[in-house]
């Protein structure tokens, strides 16, 4: 409940689109109850001369009123959801800079889809109703009690339950269904996704069959899901049915007395009770969206790891790398990854940093963007500690080509350009030199504009290595950390990249990560990583 | 994005078929509901004639001792069966979209599956598991609400009319007259309406192709800093899919505001000719004109759900379009026997003048390659990145047929072998091994589901996996992210060695199988490749030096490839 309002708060900055679909919808839901009022008061002819002359008015106005109150409603809705989805797509992105980690990229696809979706029966199905409902009740109040207090009491009793209490209890019932519901959408959304993203090994392994029976059983669990909640619905809906049945029998019976007057009654009574008959199946609606605002959430008000402090410090000048006795373990029940590791990096300094896979490499990477704190010691840029500076600066400082850069399904130039939105297009090609790879672009047909593709998949693993490589070139951090930037490359077109890299460098500063070194790196200092430590290697 | 380019099979207007044989399907299941729906209305009209002689009675016509017992029972129990009916109709409309779902969702993804990976080069997975969960999903109103929304909104009115015009006989031609004017109003706000729910779709697939698309890169956005443009290039996604949305749920929204016109104007229209009659004291049956007038919504209700369910229709349409469009399911032929009975002594593997050409634009891939590999034998695929070495492999796996030559396996063409019996053949160690959310030994396993612990446990050993498991807190049963996330490169890649050889087939295809490993693991992991090809048929891609020097010292052969042609065939060193 407390994610629901939260969402629901993010709504303000449409609130004039809001409120206007209120006010709409409430002078819609009072025409059409007034229309149906007049409709029954013809019968009172003594009573109500204008009647004929309010039907005449009423009838084209109600129309008019229900077709604009939908466009208005909708088009507020469909703005709150889209701002929504941006919001969630912020959160996410401060929550998760160093990857999706655990997380699964057809679950958080679920969320943004589905579980926002599922938001819009708050706005529209009880928001909306709700306000009508209680501009209705003093009104059936006012006019049923000036003939018969009994009668006021019964039908508006009948109306607060229809209204406010079967919608509470049906949300009350649809909490835990509306969990299992998101959850079962999203179970075959991800089954869906591994499948597919899977193609490949699936065919080579044989696994159609696996993978089909594995996305039948999400489904499965779907369509049981979906029953359950329909069903919560369905009967939520009967109750709404039963109790404007009863009040209209209660109009009748208690409202004998009053002769024809009282037919002007039912028909009130009836087009009341029509206007919140879809609360109690929008209460049960609103369980379900409670649940997937859990969802929402649950990912985006997870803390931030390592957040920027209060009043971060300015970006120092010098880009001079030092790592002070550095202490890092990925768990408390892992052994430690760094154990007193220092090392020093000038500015302008090309660094190698050695070892064999697992022995920390990449963690250092972490640990310099500011992805992981280390728990002893401290790292620092020109002096000043990077837990002091805004996260934002550092990673516009330092920038990092690790083994698992993405590309993006996007062209080749789309993909660079994300290094540095206002390259020109000299610049793109110049990355593409230096990274070895122009010639191939340029014999494409489209040349700079070819799409690459799902992960790059239309190009082999070491052209995309390339790209990747000439992205990161592109970019105008200082300091570039490249782990493993060879990997896939033929020994021809790696010895040539390392041959060129410190000339493209100029001023910047590099730390080559790799296992092994080809010969020809020109390099100032090599550190070799063993046990924890860095220790300074021999050229 | 790269745009869909799955070729349809049918002729005609895309879909069009596709969609009529399922609504005859559909509306044959839907007759029960249909049946229920009528019953509903049967009751509607119990109820309305109960409550017209309790309202004649307010008015006083036939005094006020009139019995008003039997019809206020009467209506309170034909309202408690409308309830159950409503319950039970909405429980078996559920149950027709369910069916359906489940049976177009396993042909969608059977047939994606089917078709293979070839698809992911055209398409991106977000925009095919889309297919596969949301058109799907966007199938249910077709067949829960529209084909029987479509058939009530006949039968319903139909059966009401006959009712009124034994009271009224000019309010019942009246009424079906507005009614008739109801769809001719739909049709004519319609027009275009198909199109607009198709970009709808578009819009929808697109948003979520870049959402999924951004995710897996979150970690280059952030580290690049570009965060706000990806937001905004989302809000302008999102934001042309509520205009594609608005302009789909208008012509729904005007459909039936033109039943509003209709039912306003019947109801104040007989209300008007009620309120005449009596003032002139002419009403001569109140009772029947009350019943009348409350008959009008339920007249209209059917309708109003007819249009309600009008862009189910649009939907389904458009669904119906990508669906046909996908790639038939293959016919099961008999598995190769003579492939089969061969195995055992080994595969020799023959290429005979192969020329492979993704995209005409770009060239082929692979032009006029000729070779074979012995059983037992191993061949080194060398060449700069982008020769057509990988092709060389995907063809073997089954993934791309040849669009020249022919490959055979012990004299049989691989392009007459299901895939199932292709798979059972070929072991494969990729560039970019899929690894899927779960567990180091659900992973490995995924090579052979019926291999038991002992056998992945030496696997995970053979393939050095356990050496860096056994750091972890669980050791194999360390759970790891999609895509392989908590694995370094190298470790995924002996996670991918390990599937090779539990998989235990007698062709196996090694692509840089050592790309991402130091010096001494990738010697390790040569060792235990080396047992590995001992008596299979062995195709192995590399740049790297040493295992060019493993694979002399076993006495292999080396082919090199440059620009998709062959240029040297040297024997052993």
């Amino acid at each position: 409940m407390k994610a629901l309002f939260r969402l629901m708060a993010l709504g303000r900055a449409q609130a004039g689109w809001l409120l206007f679909g209120l006010a709409m919808s409430l002078i819609s839901t009072l025409i059409a109850v007034s229309l149906s009022g007049a409709a029954g008061a013809v019968f009172a002819g003594g009573i109500l001369v204008a009647a004929p002359m309010a039907l005449r008015a009423l009838g084209p106005l109600r129309v008019v009123s229900r077709y604009a109150e939908r466009m208005v409603t909708h088009n507020a809705l469909f703005r709150a959801l889209a701002d929504l989805r941006v919001w969630f797509f912020r959160r996410i992105a401060a929550r998760m800079a160093g990857g999706l980690g655990m997380a699964r990229a057809g679950d958080l696809l679920a969320r943004l889809v589905g579980d926002v979706e599922a938001q819009d029966a708050v706005y529209m199905r009880v928001m909306l109703p709700l306000v009508g409902a209680l501009a209705l009740l003093p009104i059936l109040a006012v006019v049923l009690g000036n003939l018969d207090i009994w009668l006021a009491l019964a039908v508006c009793v009948l109306f607060v339950v229809s209204a406010f209490v079967l919608p509470m209890m049906a949300m009350r019932g649809a909490l835990a269904g509306g969990t299992t519901l998101a959850q079962a959408m999203a179970g075959v959304r991800v089954a869906t996704l591994d499948a597919v993203t899977g193609l490949r090994e699936v065919r080579a392994f044989a696994a159609e069959g696996r993978m089909l029976a594995a996305t039948q059983a999400r489904e499965s669990t779907l369509l049981t899901a979906q029953s359950q909640a329909l069903r919560r619905v369905s009967w939520a809906g009967a109750a709404a049915f039963l109790s404007a049945q009863a009040a209209i029998l209660a109009t009748l019976l208690l409202g004998r007395d009053h002769g024809a007057t009282a037919i002007a009654l039912v028909f009130l009574v009836m087009a009341a009770f029509e206007a919140v008959a879809l609360l109690p199946r929008a209460g049960a609606q609103a369980g379900v969206a409670a649940a997937a605002a859990e969802r929402v959430v649950a990912m985006t008000d997870s803390p931030i790891p390592c957040p920027d402090q209060p009043k971060p410090a300015p970006l120092p000048a010098s880009y001079a790398l030092r790592i002070e006795a550095v202490g890092f373990r990925w768990q408390e029940d892992r052994p430690p990854v760094f154990d007193g590791l220092s090392l020093d990096i000038p500015q302008g300094a090309h660094v190698a940093l050695l070892g064999p896979s697992g022995i920390g490499k990449s963690t250092l990477a972490a640990l310099c963007l500011r992805l992981e704190s280390p728990q002893i010691g401290r790292i620092t840029l020109g002096g000043v500690d990077i837990a002091s500076l805004a996260a934002a600066d550092l990673r516009h400082q330092i920038g990092w080509l690790s083994q698992a850069t993405h590309l993006f399904d996007d062209t080749i130039r789309a993909n660079l350009l994300i290094a540095r939105p206002e390259a020109s297009d000299a610049e793109l090609w110049n990355a593409l030199e230096r990274a070895q790879i122009a010639d191939a672009v340029r014999a494409l047909p489209d040349g700079i504009e070819t799409y690459l593709g799902e992960g790059g998949l239309r190009f082999s693993g070491g052209q995309g290595r390339r790209l990747a490589l000439a992205r990161i070139l592109l970019s105008p951090a200082k300091i570039l950390i490249l782990d493993e930037p060879c990997a896939g490359l033929d020994a021809d077109t790696e010895r040539k990249f390392l041959t060129t890299l410190n000339q493209t460098l100029g001023d910047r500063s590099s730390i080559l990560i790799a296992h092994h070194l080809a010969g020809v790196e020109k390099l100032d200092r090599i550190y070799r990583l063993s046990a924890g430590r860095a220790v300074a290697a021999a050229g | 994005m790269g745009e869909m380019t799955i070729s349809s099979p049918s002729t005609g207007k895309p879909g069009k078929a596709w969609l009529a044989a399922e609504a005859r399907l559909g509306r044959r299941a839907a007759g029960g509901l249909v049946g229920i729906g009528l019953l509903g209305t049967l009751c509607a009209v119990g109820q309305a004639y109960c409550l017209a002689m309790l309202l004649a009675v307010l008015i006083g016509t036939d005094g006020p001792d009139e019995p008003v017992l039997w019809p206020a029972l009467a209506f309170a129990a034909l309202a408690v069966a409308r309830a159950v009916i409503g319950v039970t109709s909405e429980s078996l409309a559920f149950r027709l979209g369910a069916t359906a779902r489940r049976r177009l969702r396993t042909d969608a993804l059977g047939r994606l599956l089917a078709a293979g990976p070839a698809l992911l080069r055209s398409a991106h997975s977000a925009e095919l598991a889309a297919i596969v969960v949301d058109r799907v999903e966007s199938l249910d109103g077709f067949f829960s609400r529209w084909l029987p929304a479509s058939m009530l909104a006949l039968a319903t009115p139909i059966l009401l009319a006959a009712f009124i015009a034994c009271f009224d006989p000019l309010a019942a031609l009246l009424l079906i007259v507005s009614a008739a004017l109801v769809p001719v109003a739909m049709a004519v706000f319609g027009i275009g309406a198909g199109r607009a729910a198709s970009r709808q779709f578009t819009a929808m697939s697109r948003l979520q192709t870049r959402f999924l698309d951004r995710m897996r890169g979150i970690a280059t956005i952030v580290m690049h800093g570009r965060v706000e443009d990806e937001a905004q290039s989302l809000l302008r996604a999102a934001t042309e899919l509520r205009q594609r949305t608005m302009r789909v749920i208008r012509v729904a929204f005007l459909s039936s505001a033109a039943i509003d016109v209709a039912a306003a104007g019947t109801l104040v229209f007989l209300a008007l000719r009620i309120f005449h009659h009596m003032a002139d004291n002419s009403l001569a049956d109140p009772v029947s004109s009350l019943f009348v007038l409350l008959l009008v919504p339920e007249f209209f209700q059917p309708l109003r759900n007819f249009s309600a369910a009008y862009q189910d229709q649009f939907q389904a349409h458009d669904a119906a379009k990508a669906l046909e469009a996908l790639p038939p399911m293959p016919v099961v032929a008999e598995p190769d026997k003579p492939i089969r009975t061969v195995a055992a002594q080994g595969i020799t593997l023959v290429f005979d003048r192969v020329g492979l050409t993704w995209d005409a634009a770009r060239g082929p891939v692979l032009e006029d390659v000729s070779f074979g590999v012995a059983p037992g034998e191993t061949l080194i695929v060398a060449g700069p990145s982008g020769a057509g070495k990988s092709s060389l492999i995907e063809i073997l796996l089954g993934f791309v047929r040849p669009t020249e030559g022919r490959v055979t396996l012990n004299g049989a063409d691989i392009s007459d072998l299901v895939p199932s019996a292709l798979s059972k053949l070929t072991a494969w160690i990729g560039q970019r091994p899929v690894l899927f959310a779960g567990s180091l030994r659900e992973n490995i396993r995924f090579a052979r589901p019926e291999a038991t612990d002992a056998e992945v446990d030496d696997a995970a050993r053979f393939a050095r996996v356990e050496a860096f498991a056994a750091s972890l807190p669980q050791g194999l049963d360390t759970d790891i992210g999609e895509g392989g996330f908590g694995l370094s490169g190298g470790q995924a890649q002996r996670v991918a060695i390990a599937r090779a050889m539990l998989k235990n087939a007698p062709i196996l295809l090694l692509d840089e199988p050592t790309a991402h490993l130091d010096s001494t693991t990738e010697s390790e992991v040569l060792d235990s490749l080396r047992r590995l090809t001992l008596g299979r048929t062995t195709i192995l891609v590399t740049h790297s030096a040493a295992a060019h020097e493993w694979n002399q010292g076993i006495g292999g052969r080396r082919i090199d490839l440059k620009d998709g042609r062959l240029i040297g065939n040297r024997g052993a060193a």
